[in-house]
């Protein structure tokens, strides 16, 4: 290699490490500032128990903030939503993957910043939401931020938002491993050496940020010796299937929620408060729907904390609230109301399960942690990084296993159900349908205008036969666009239509008036779609008034689909 | 005639202001011969009349008189309804501390008394963090810890707080101080509950109800105390094979007495000590003057070098070395050695002195269960 070339890789790598560096701290920091004014808030606001206990001796101030907090910050959210965030909507990880996946433009700052503002306002008035999702969405933006630098990067804004992305994850978990695999599992969704380095070095920078500068607690610990009954793993699987159905269920009923929001609220901003009204006059009744439920989280892996009919009251109330929540414009995940779900249903089962079948068993803890990651993991399409979460968070081999195995079999299912995940529905929705891989994705924001040829011939409506064949000689084609006065198309004339034409024969007369028409904005994808039983030299593509601004060879289409996928598979596939 | 009476009265006056004025001057150059300081009795407080009553009253001639106290806010209450204000100096739990100072109970402290390090570094540096307060003085950290009689488990000895709730493994009385104070804590440790979820939990009727799940695990084996003393008496009587208790106290029976006591440090619930001046003393002065004394580096330095009880300032830390009597070192024997750290509980304060009502509430429903 010569001297150059080596300079160019040196560059390249020190680049590329202080990119993951920077953006790593900056999401890890905006992690770890956003779960502590979440804190905050929920203790001002008396949302979380420790604060509601200290104000005990005050029963109507307690009752009245948790009637009016959830709902007031409902307006408050769906006011920012609608004035500040350009998309109308909370910015999620969705919007994450779409920028990463593709090389459309993604949100932009203000809207990232308002839309993290708007989640911390859902989270900490009670919001039946979860964290994880605005943590990932910041880690996002920074990457992002990082990804429009001119540094001469390949790749650079998928790579930058992968590591603010794994950076925020591990600083959530405390969970380095799982943040880098959840970075390439759920956002980049390839695995590719060029990614795996920067990436890697974004996850350790959060990890080091959140647990070793800051000794963040960890999210749960459980101590758990070992899975004593070898037909236990068939419960486990079970309950994997189980779990998919829940995500199911939970799927719907979003889905429910959000149609009803459209349909019978017209004003965008107070759906919110709608939702927090509700929330409050439930949490009246049942506190633990409120807010993230971390103690509610703890308490599911405790033998003799909840009764059976305690549980499933939670489950059906947690359920609702979070789809009625997302569905009415609050801004947040679901991860965390999927993990607070599933380990409330795995406490559930556990707790069914010797009456069932009445065998020995290995404990609460094993089931509530299944379910927990079983159903996360159906949620957000991330199997390999919730099994992460476990061993990580546990370091237990026996665990990990018992939660693979649930994992497994729920995405089994799940995938076949619902698709890939929450947010992959969220996106076909939108229009960007990820199911068919990132070629796709990235085909369909590429437009086929980008590849437009100005050689071509045009000719008059009032030109004859005669003319137009002498032309099409003149420029060596087959084809000629006929044009009224104001340039828009009105037909194309094929050579081997008029050979036999009488040379006076006006050409419009032997136009052929149906033929294939690409826009301004037609993707390479659909014209790829629009050339199936195509026959001729080129597509004409018109603005948006009829008027012809060139044409696409047919051979451009096929240049565009190879030289978009070539870059793909290079992404994939390069070293560092 | 009315000349003269004139002359003798004005003599007269004279005579009185000059009497009056005599009395006055001896009444100030007369200092109290008595200081009131409540403490806790035993051992600890042997420790505090070595280390600050005598030199204290070598120093100014003050004697120092003591009353015992079990902690609490409700007998402060009590002494000023009473209306004859006979306490000074009372050394509190640094939660009743708080609690009796929003209540009102207390007299400010001006932090300006306070001696700075013998380095010269200026007391809020020295001392721990939130230990100057507007109404006390933190100077001790002590834990409140298990532990057990040696002769009850002459093969596997406990070592966790699960262990203590598990008669099967460990059969034996329970001694646990009649108060809801570190019951609670201890009870969602056995279920290996994480210590920073503790309070979180504790806030929610769920955490209550499942502490006193568990502590009914164990309702039939409790023995209950209320002085500080008691469970050393408990333990080396045989009448309790584990025992909850202050570290000092066991760590005195065990290395002045010889008593068959180990400590577990698994679960330790640290606390704070702080002085505070009963709000209406009449010598309010001579207690500022007395807690500027006891907190001095070399005083606070002395008490550790007899009971193991870490002093709240740094410059204080560094001179504690071996007991005075029996050459010990105390430092490993200290709450705060590192290795005791580990499965620490730090007793949160403001949860403690703002949960009084709710705490006392649990705790005789639980009895009356």
């Amino acid at each position: 290699m010569d001297r150059i070339g080596v300079q160019h890789i040196v560059y390249q790598i020190i680049l590329v490490t202080v990119v993951a560096i920077v953006v790593g701290t900056a999401a890890s920091l905006a992690a770890i500032g956003f779960v502590e004014a979440v804190h905050y808030l929920n203790d001002r606001l008396l949302i979380s128990p420790y604060a509601r206990v200290l104000a005990e001796d005050r029963p109507g101030l307690v009752a009245a903030a948790t009637l009016i907090v959830p709902a007031a910050g409902g307006l408050i959210v769906g006011l920012m939503v609608h004035f500040l965030v350009r998309e109308k909507r909370g910015l999620a990880p969705p919007d994450a993957i779409l920028a990463a996946q593709t090389s459309g433009p993604a949100p932009g700052f203000r809207s990232g910043v308002a839309s993290s503002l708007a989640a911390l306002v859902s989270l900490g008035s009670g919001a039946s939401v979860g964290q994880y999702g605005p943590l990932v969405y910041l880690g996002a933006m920074f990457g992002n931020l990082a990804g429009r630098l001119r540094l001469n990067l390949r790749h650079q804004r998928s790579i930058a938002i992968a590591c603010g992305v794994a950076a925020a994850i591990s600083t959530a978990f405390n969970a380095p491993i799982a943040g880098l695999v959840f970075a390439h599992e759920v956002i980049l969704r390839h695995y590719s050496l060029r990614a795996f380095a920067p990436v890697t070095v974004a996850a350790a920078t959060g990890y080091i940020i959140a647990n070793v500068i800051f000794n963040r607690p960890a999210l749960f610990l459980v101590s758990f010796d070992r899975v004593e009954h070898s037909y236990e793993f068939v419960f486990f699987a079970l309950e994997g299937v189980l779990c998919a159905g829940l995500a199911w269920v939970f799927m719907l009923l979003l889905r429910f929620s959000t149609n009803i929001a459209r349909r019978h609220i017209a004003v965008l901003w107070v759906r919110p408060a709608i939702a927090g009204l509700m929330v409050g006059l439930v949490a009246l009744w049942i506190p633990e729907v409120l807010g993230i439920g971390q103690e509610t989280l703890r308490f599911a892996t405790i033998e003799g904390a909840f009764g059976i009919g305690e549980l499933g009251l939670i489950i059906v109330a947690k359920l609702v609230l979070t789809a009625l929540c997302v569905g009415f414009g609050f801004v947040g995940g679901v991860f965390s109301p999927a993990l607070l779900i599933g380990i409330l249903f795995g406490a559930f089962y556990g707790l069914m399960l010797p009456y069932l079948a009445p065998v020995p068993l290995s404990g609460l803890e094993v089931y509530a942690i299944c379910g927990m990651m079983a159903l996360a993991s159906s949620v957000i399409g991330a199997p390999l990084t919730t099994i992460l979460i476990v061993f990580e968070l546990t370091r237990s081999y026996d665990l990990t296993i018992a939660a693979m195995v649930a994992v497994v079999f729920a995405n089994l299912i799940s995938y076949r159900v619902i698709g890939r995940s929450l947010f992959d529905l969220q996106l076909r929705e939108r229009g960007f349908d990820l199911s068919l891989g990132r070629d796709k994705a990235i085909l369909e924001t590429h437009r086929i205008g980008d590849y437009l040829s100005t050689n071509v011939t045009a000719v008059s409506e009032r030109d004859t036969v005669g003319d137009v064949r002498q032309r099409l000689v003149d420029d060596h084609r087959s084809e000629a666009m006929v044009l009224n006065r104001d340039g828009k198309l009105l037909g194309v004339v094929r050579l081997q239509g008029i050979v036999n034409s009488h040379a006076d024969t006006p050409v419009l007369e032997t136009a052929i008036q149906s033929f294939t028409i690409f826009d301004e904005d037609t993707s390479v994808w659909q014209s790829m779609e629009m050339l199936r039983g195509f026959l001729g030299e080129a597509v004409p593509l018109v603005d948006r008034r009829g008027r012809l601004k060139g044409v696409v060879p047919e051979e451009a289409v096929i240049r565009a689909y190879l030289e978009i996928v070539h870059d793909l598979r290079e992404e994939e596939n390069e070293a560092a | 005639m009315k000349r003269r009476s004139l002359a003798i009265r004005a003599l007269m006056i004279i005579g009185l202001l000059a009497l009056s004025a005599l009395l006055q001057a001896q009444g100030q150059s007369e200092r109290p011969e008595v200081l009131t300081v409540v403490t806790w009795g035993g051992a600890y407080e042997d420790s505090q009349r070595r280390a600050y009553f005598e030199p204290f009253t070598e120093a100014t001639g003050i004697e120092i008189e003591t009353v015992q106290y079990d902690g609490g806010v409700k007998v402060l209450r009590e002494h000023l309804a009473s209306g004859d204000i006979e306490w000074d100096v009372i050394d509190m739990i640094q939660s009743d501390a708080s609690t009796a100072c929003d209540e009102g109970l207390l007299e400010p402290i001006d932090p300006q008394i306070l001696a700075p390090a013998p380095d010269g570094t200026p007391p809020p540096e020295d001392f721990m963090e939130g230990a100057i307060h507007r109404c006390f003085i933190t100077q001790i950290v002590f834990s409140t810890v298990i532990a057990f009689d040696n002769r009850a488990f002459p093969g596997v000895k406990p070592d966790s707080v699960e262990d203590f709730f598990d008669l099967e493994a460990f059969p034996g009385k329970r001694a646990l101080r009649k108060s809801p104070t570190g019951l609670l804590e201890w009870a969602l440790l056995s279920l290996a509950v994480p210590r920073e979820q503790l309070y979180d939990l504790l806030s929610t009727r769920r955490g209550l109800e499942l502490a006193s799940g568990r502590l009914d695990d164990i309702r039939e084996a409790i023995i209950w105390w209320t002085r500080g003393d008691e469970p050393v008496e408990l333990l080396t009587s045989g009448q309790a094979a584990m025992a909850t208790g202050y570290n000092g106290r066991f760590f005195h029976a065990r290395a002045m007495e010889g008593a068959p006591i180990s400590v577990i440090w698994d679960g330790q619930l640290i606390g704070f000590n702080s002085w505070t001046i009963l709000r209406g003393t009449d010598q309010a002065d001579l207690a500022a003057e007395f807690i500027a004394f006891a907190t001095r580096a070399e005083n606070m330095a002395a008490q550790a070098n007899l009971i193991s009880y870490g002093p709240a300032r740094k410059s204080a830390q560094r001179r504690v070395g071996l007991h005075t009597d029996t050459g010990v070192p105390m430092r490993p024997y200290m709450p705060t050695a590192p290795s005791h750290m580990e499965s620490a509980v730090v007793r949160d304060h403001h949860w403690y002195s703002q949960t009084d009502g709710l705490r006392e509430q649990w705790f005789r429903e639980w009895l009356e269960r």
